[in-house]
């Protein structure tokens, strides 16, 4: 399982710095270099590691500092609407606009929710669930995807028609509803929403390994490999799988974004991570009856995904770019 | 192999992958914790009440006992009843909120495709110039937004600054003019039913404008790379009937296969485009359904998606088969 679980903490890393971290050999070391190279000139996909950056950065530093910024206002005040600190109004618009609950001032640059909270400090903290589950399911997905979709390539036969079946059917379910019933069966929370994103993540991968297998399962280092007598196990580890990584990680960097989007909609459901823990998706939810009063309220969070999303898909973009020059996409 | 014996081929793999799909929901749906009798009956009901409730839906027996029931009636395309409808049958909820959902999916699916296969061929036309570059900004933020957000706006925008168009509902366009408020003629009806479909189909639309678009600029590119319409163009072919005879058909494989994609994506879209704008269709349906407990309901519309998604997948594959004669029906499962 080792270098299964290797290139899952490359594309973790990817995502950060935007390199693509290989096994040993040295060809695959220059190349990785060539593509970062390719990704550097790309001001497109530059665009869009700044945006991740900074995304997975306000995440990882309010999740060592949940208190960073004041999450007791940000987020505490939901069950006990009637504690709302003294001087809090509710449904403010962002700094110099005018509504007929008063003008925006600094204090709260975005505005303020119905419950007279800090948008902007609402949508700091949405961050944690965006990104974890986004990373985190796309990481489990990925490499359960992966290995599934070699073993079911290489082999062939009954173990891929099983297997196939399987897979097709986790795709015939739409993957909201999926999503919604394991939440619904094991609880509204953070880990159960990541086991449930990875699910609907799966049967990408899995397609997309097994294409790959197939193409790659009749190539002579595979043969060579095969009646040298080396284990099934090596040959789908260390010589299939490395070898189908460049899509791999093009994908899973689309896939993260795809899966921003599926958590925002199971929150915006009323699904998803439960009040008071702040999510973009809810914010969303809870916005729909503001719409007149404050539109400001339902045009904030859906910004923050909409950005955050086109980072991981300018990112991806880039990469297939770099991977593969001839692409047009 | 032939074309029919593929075809059968293939729909006898719809066996064991529908088989998956009803266990994986029954397990599923029978380990939300809570008791949907208690629920229907209410929380002043007696024991005797309950335990009578239960019988009837035959909730009493063992979960194993139900599963091979619930296999077994399903077979047969019963799906059981609906508790949070007072004992309607699952499969008469589901066909009275289906043509509305299916009205969605295609005014949508029509605005999607209109626009992207245009705006896909005349980006590639117009390689890396302004048209271009605004045709892949666009497209980038349509795969990008939350479908439910561009409702948000849309309904922000149109119904109530603006005042246009209906912030919710729908209207069928066959409805009868006497039960559509402020309708006289079947023209009004008509115009209303239109004027209620607009923002919804946009909202659902633009994911897949947006996936069409992209493939569609890149796949039309692809082809106006190859050999052969260089060849044509050296040879002095216009321009125009290289696009129109030769890249567009050359084209259009991978656009199909988005397509088909999208058409699964789709239906869980339909649920979010259907809760922003309160329309009552099979979205609507089965978060309801999920809310109140309603298991049967639950499992029942959640089958009904799969069918309809594996059986759209086996015509998009048939229809390939169609369009390219060079690929085989012997290989693989549709690869």
């Amino acid at each position: 399982m080792v270098p299964v679980s290797d290139s899952t903490a490359a594309v973790g890393d990817s995502a950060r710095t935007g390199g693509v971290a290989d096994a040993d050999e040295r060809s695959a070391v220059s190349r990785s270099s060539q593509v970062l190279r390719q990704l550097n000139r790309n001001s497109a996909s530059r665009v869009g590691l700044y945006v991740i950056g900074l995304v997975t950065l306000v995440a990882l530093l309010t999740t060592i500092d949940a208190d960073l910024f004041d999450y007791q206002f940000a987020a505490t005040f939901w069950y006990h609407p009637e504690n709302d600190p003294a001087g809090s109004t509710i449904l403010l618009p962002p700094v110099g606009i005018e509504n007929s609950f008063g003008t925006g001032s600094w204090a709260h640059p975005l505005g303020t929710d119905h419950r007279g909270r800090d948008i902007l400090v609402r949508l700091v903290y949405g961050t944690r669930i965006a990104v974890q589950v986004g990373l985190i399911a796309t990481g489990i997905g990925m490499t359960i995807g992966t290995v599934v979709g070699a073993v079911s390539g290489y082999y062939g036969g009954w173990v891929d028609d099983v297997l196939q079946r399987f897979v097709e059917s986790l795709y015939a379910i739409p993957f909201l509803i999926l999503v919604i019933a394991i939440m619904s069966a094991f609880g509204r929370e953070l880990g159960i929403a990541i086991v449930g994103v990875s699910i609907t993540t799966i049967p990408v991968f899995t397609r997309l390994i097994r294409s790959q297998v197939l193409s790659v399962r009749e190539m002579e280092y595979v043969e060579a490999a095969k009646a040298a007598g080396v284990r099934d196990r090596h040959i789908i580890f260390r010589h299939i799988i490395p070898n189908s990584f460049a899509p791999v990680l093009v994908q899973s960097t689309l896939q993260v974004g795809v899966n921003i989007l599926i958590v925002a909609s199971l929150s915006f459901l009323g699904f998803g991570v439960q009040p008071p823990t702040p999510s973009w998706g809810q914010m969303l939810a809870h916005s729909r009856q503001y719409m007149i009063v404050n539109p400001w309220f339902s045009i904030w969070p859906g910004l923050a995904i909409l950005a955050t999303v086109i980072g991981f898909n300018l990112l991806g973009d880039g990469l297939r770019d770099a991977i593969d020059p001839r692409s047009n996409d | 192999m032939t074309t029919t014996g593929y075809i059968g081929r293939r729909l006898l793999q719809i066996v064991p992958v529908m088989l998956f799909v009803v266990t994986v929901t029954f397990v599923l749906i029978n380990s939300i914790p809570g008791d949907p009798v208690r629920i229907l009956v209410g929380p002043a009901a007696d024991a005797a009440a309950i335990e009578a409730a239960r019988a009837k839906y035959g909730l009493d027996q063992p979960l194993y006992v139900r599963y091979v029931r619930y296999l077994a009636a399903v077979a047969t395309g019963d799906f059981g009843t609906s508790i949070h409808y007072g004992g309607v049958a699952v499969t008469e909820k589901i066909f009275e909120r289906l043509p509305v959902t299916l009205l969605l999916l295609a005014s949508s699916f029509t605005l999607a495709i209109g626009t992207a296969i245009p705006l896909g061929i005349f980006a590639a036309k117009n390689r890396n110039n302004g048209y271009d570059h605004l045709a892949r900004v666009t497209s980038l933020i349509g795969v990008s937004t939350p479908s439910f957000w561009v409702g948000l706006l849309l309904i922000i925008v149109f119904a109530y600054y603006g005042d246009l168009l209906p912030p919710s509902g729908l209207i069928m366009p066959w409805a009868d003019p006497a039960s559509v408020d402020g309708a006289t003629s079947r023209l009004d009806v008509l115009v209303t039913a239109a004027s209620h479909l607009i923002l919804p189909s946009i909202t659902l639309g633009t994911l897949q404008m947006a996936a069409i678009t992209r493939i569609e600029r890149s796949s039309m590119l692809e082809v106006l790379n190859k050999d052969y319409v260089q060849l044509a163009r050296a040879y002095g072919v216009s321009e125009r009937t290289i696009l129109r005879r030769q890249a567009f058909k050359n084209a259009q494989l991978p656009v199909l296969t988005v397509i088909g994609i999208q058409m699964t994506t789709a239906l869980g879209g339909a649920v979010l485009t259907e809760t922003v704008f309160n329309i009552n269709g099979m979205g609507n349906l089965i978060i309801t359904a999920v809310r109140a407990q309603d298991y049967q309901l639950i499992m029942g519309t959640t089958i009904f998606f799969a069918i309809v998604f594996v059986l759209g997948v086996l015509v998009v594959d048939v229809l390939y088969a169609v369009i390219d004669p060079r690929i085989s029906y012997g290989g693989g499962s549709g690869e």
